[in-house]
């Protein structure tokens, strides 16, 4: 992963940590965590980064040998999942007005999805 | 004016047959806003059209007395009485569908918001639906992104930095404006309704876009966008809702090709009907506030 299109946006990194975080089910290091976001980040950032998010109460650490375990804290996620699932779940007229990143699909636009996707891998290892 | 009172009811249809098919060529931004505005301008001249054919109704009644001291302005008669009373009906029922819109809308997005304070940017959910979505802020201020637990363990890391660039990029450029400007325009007319359409997906492909040219790779961004949409087939709550099945198919196989760059040969005819519609919004709006001039 480069950043060739230009700085990222405020926060962008913290969300791409909180992402990491989240995606991994045990805690992870610092130099995990800078491993899995891959790329051009240097240590220290992501260090710097970890220690912001913990200040704000989204992430909790432990001490493992020379350095830190960070795993995210799942009050605020528990909470947020709940206030969703009133507001959209089983609620399809409420979930048509908003922009989501991918609505659903059927069968045939799946079969071209999937298609569409192994025509890109191809592409690639050619 | 018998006639021309009609056409700003045509010119929906002609619109909204046409604006699908038209609708790319000037880049998905460009595009979205310049549809947006013409849906909106299209929406307030068939109001007015209908409100004129409506008011032929009550043209008994005093306060349009007044007409007859102002022997220049006429309601658009003779006006056949169904006409007038179809006319006042689909008037009442946008209305209604107008409000129940906006309050949906206004809803939803408040009961978003109080999912969890953004404080950079970005609210997590525990959820094992995959579900990543821009929460407009509350008056100027910025909005935040909502993602399940379930979208960011589908994707991988770099395919979660295009999520979050797509959805910064809606937030950015206030989409949310624009699909509620012209969901406003498909209330009232819903000859509009494709319109809206089309709107939405031009949002999604700006977005796709932007997200692009931020992560720098635009198979990185197919990819991302095709395994999202991939992973909401079959789950209940995302099949159900159905509108936008096949829209997907259409960014992954754009965001396959190179990047769109307008050529502005092809928007002669886009500019031309934008053209056309704006003189008849004109004409129904001018008619419309002399007539209302001279009621009050």
């Amino acid at each position: 992963m480069t950043t060739k299109g230009g700085r990222r946006p405020p926060g962008t990194l913290e969300a791409e940590v909180m992402g990491v975080l989240w995606a991994h089910a045990e805690p992870m290091t610092a130099a995990e965590v800078q491993t899995a976001i891959g790329g051009d980040l240097a240590y220290n950032t992501v260090q710097t980064i970890m220690i912001r998010l913990r200040d704000k109460g989204l992430v909790a650490r432990r001490r493992a040998g020379r350095g830190h375990l960070y795993w995210p804290v799942e009050d605020g996620a528990t909470a947020a999942a709940s206030q969703m699932r009133a507001a959209l779940a089983g609620r399809p007229d409420r979930q048509a007005v908003l922009q989501q990143f991918a609505a659903s699909l059927d069968e045939s636009d799946a079969v071209a999805l999937r298609d569409l996707l192994d025509v890109a891998r191809r592409g690639r290892r050619s | 004016m018998t006639v021309t009172v009609y056409l700003p009811l045509l010119l929906a249809l002609v619109l909204a047959w046409s604006a699908p098919r038209i609708a790319e060529r000037g880049g998905p931004g460009p595009a979205a806003r310049g549809l947006t505005a013409i849906a909106v301008a299209a929406a307030a001249s068939s109001t007015w059209s209908l409100t004129m054919l409506a008011l032929t109704m009550l043209d008994d009644l005093p306060p349009l007395a007044a007409l007859d001291e102002h022997p220049t302005l006429e309601l658009p008669e003779p006006v056949p009485g169904p006409v007038a009373l179809v006319a006042g009906l689909a008037l009442l029922l946008g209305g209604i569908r107008l409000l129940i819109d906006v309050r949906r809308r206004l809803g939803t997005h408040r009961q978003l918001r109080t999912a969890g304070a953004a404080e950079h940017g970005l609210v997590v959910a525990d959820w094992s639906a995959p579900f990543a979505v821009a929460v407009p802020g509350r008056r100027g201020r910025e909005g935040h992104v909502l993602v399940t637990t379930g979208m960011l363990r589908l994707l991988d890391a770099g395919e979660r930095r295009v999520v979050f660039a797509h959805e910064h990029a809606h937030l950015a450029h206030r989409h949310h404006r624009l699909v509620a400007a012209t969901a406003a325009a498909a209330a009232l007319n819903p000859l509009l309704v494709p319109i809206r359409g089309t709107v939405a997906y031009l949002v999604e492909r700006w977005a796709d876009e932007d997200a692009a040219a931020a992560v720098g790779d635009r198979d990185l961004t197919a990819r991302a966008v095709a395994r999202a949409a991939l992973a909401t087939v079959g789950s209940g709550s995302a099949a159900a809702l159905g509108i936008n099945g096949g829209t997907a198919v259409h960014r992954v196989r754009a965001l396959t090709e190179p990047a769109p760059t307008p050529r502005r040969r092809r928007l002669v005819v886009p500019a031309l009907l934008g053209a056309g519609f704006l003189t008849t919004v004109t004409v129904a709006t001018f008619e419309f506030v002399a007539l209302a001039c001279a009621w009050l």
